[in-house]
């Protein structure tokens, strides 16, 4: 086994960085949303038990890892945009900041992250889970960004 | 049955395949390995966050980008199955380990109640006001996102931080 591991590491460059496996992808196409599910639940349950923002985003972004080593990384590539998820990472950061800010405007009046201002019911809990639901998406998209920043390799350089 | 020895067991030799082993793919599966063992480490110490994200992060994602690391680079070829020992390097780290040992007389013992941890004002005022004043069930959440919201802004900072101080060093402005 290690041998024909060996050998599609060693002929990677050749072919790309893609290898097309019939057992990977189908395997991958059964247990991709679940694994996606899982994380959604890590996300937004990890308030009360246990899990959270982070271990969901990485959870999450485990799924466009399995995607980009079955189907490919370029086509992965393709279909995410590289653009987009700079601006989704960015966007993740700005709500996570925006719901610190809310608490402090006028009608709240509270301090920053004071979810309690709101008084709304459950209010700190629906506070808890939306800032858990802004780090999943900071981490997942950052984490798909180094996946396709390594993949990618320094533009000129040379794979030898 | 007692499950600390063998796992500490495994966590060493796993350690240890990591350092020794020549083949760079062996030993990142070893790397890999030793990940979920002590995530395996933190449910026996009843971490669970922690041991999520040991597994997630140590034995997933960092696999994940270590084997594209070596699809883009060489590995050493040979016959020999494991590193030579470097003496002076190996000493270093048995002085090292040393010195950290002698720290362990001064840990509690796992789940003592008289631990400062437990005892501390601020562990009890948590415990006892995190669930009517968060309004969640899992104080660790309710430390991480309520009490200390501003520090977890500031670590979901780091990570987007780290992604953006990628792109400034490969000189892009997309992960592309």
């Amino acid at each position: 086994m290690s041998d024909a591991e060996a050998e599609n590491l060693d002929t990677v460059d050749d072919r790309g960085s893609y290898v097309e496996s019939p057992i990977i992808m189908a395997t991958v196409r059964v247990v991709a949303p679940f694994v996606f599910t899982y994380g959604l639940y890590l996300m937004f349950h990890g308030a009360d038990s246990s899990g959270g923002g982070f271990q969901g985003g990485v959870v999450v972004a485990t799924v466009m890892l399995m995607l980009g080593i079955a189907f490919g990384i370029d086509p992965l590539r393709e279909w995410v945009r590289p653009a987009t998820l700079v601006v989704i990472v960015s966007l993740g950061v700005g709500a996570f900041l925006a719901i610190g800010f809310a608490t402090m405007l006028p009608p709240f009046d509270g301090a920053f992250l004071e979810y309690l201002a709101f008084g709304f019911h459950h209010d700190s809990k629906y506070g808890i889970e939306a800032v858990e639901l802004f780090i999943g998406v900071i981490v997942a998209s950052t984490i798909t960004g180094l996946f396709f920043a390594i993949d990618a390799g320094k533009e000129g350089g040379d794979n030898e | 049955m007692n499950v600390e020895l063998p796992l500490l067991a495994f966590v060493l030799g796993t350690a240890l395949a990591t350092a020794v082993l020549r083949d760079v793919l062996g030993a990142i599966i070893a790397f890999a390995t030793y990940s979920l063992a002590i995530a395996v480490v933190w449910v026996v110490l009843q971490a669970p966050d922690v041991a999520l994200t040991e597994a997630a992060v140590g034995a997933g994602v960092t696999t994940v980008l270590f084997l594209l690391t070596i699809a883009k680079t060489v590995r050493p070829s040979g016959d020999r199955v494991l590193e030579r020992l470097h003496w002076p390097a190996l000493g270093v780290s048995v002085l090292l380990v040393a010195v950290l040992a002698t720290t362990l007389g001064a840990l509690p013992a796992v789940g003592d109640p008289n631990s400062t941890v437990i005892t501390s004002e601020v562990t009890q005022y948590y415990l006892a006001n995190a669930y009517e004043e968060a309004g969640v069930q899992n104080a660790v959440t309710a430390v991480l996102a309520s009490y200390r919201g501003f520090d977890t802004l500031g670590e979901a900072v780091v990570v987007y931080s780290a992604g953006v101080g990628l792109l400034v060093v490969l000189g892009r402005e997309v992960f592309a």
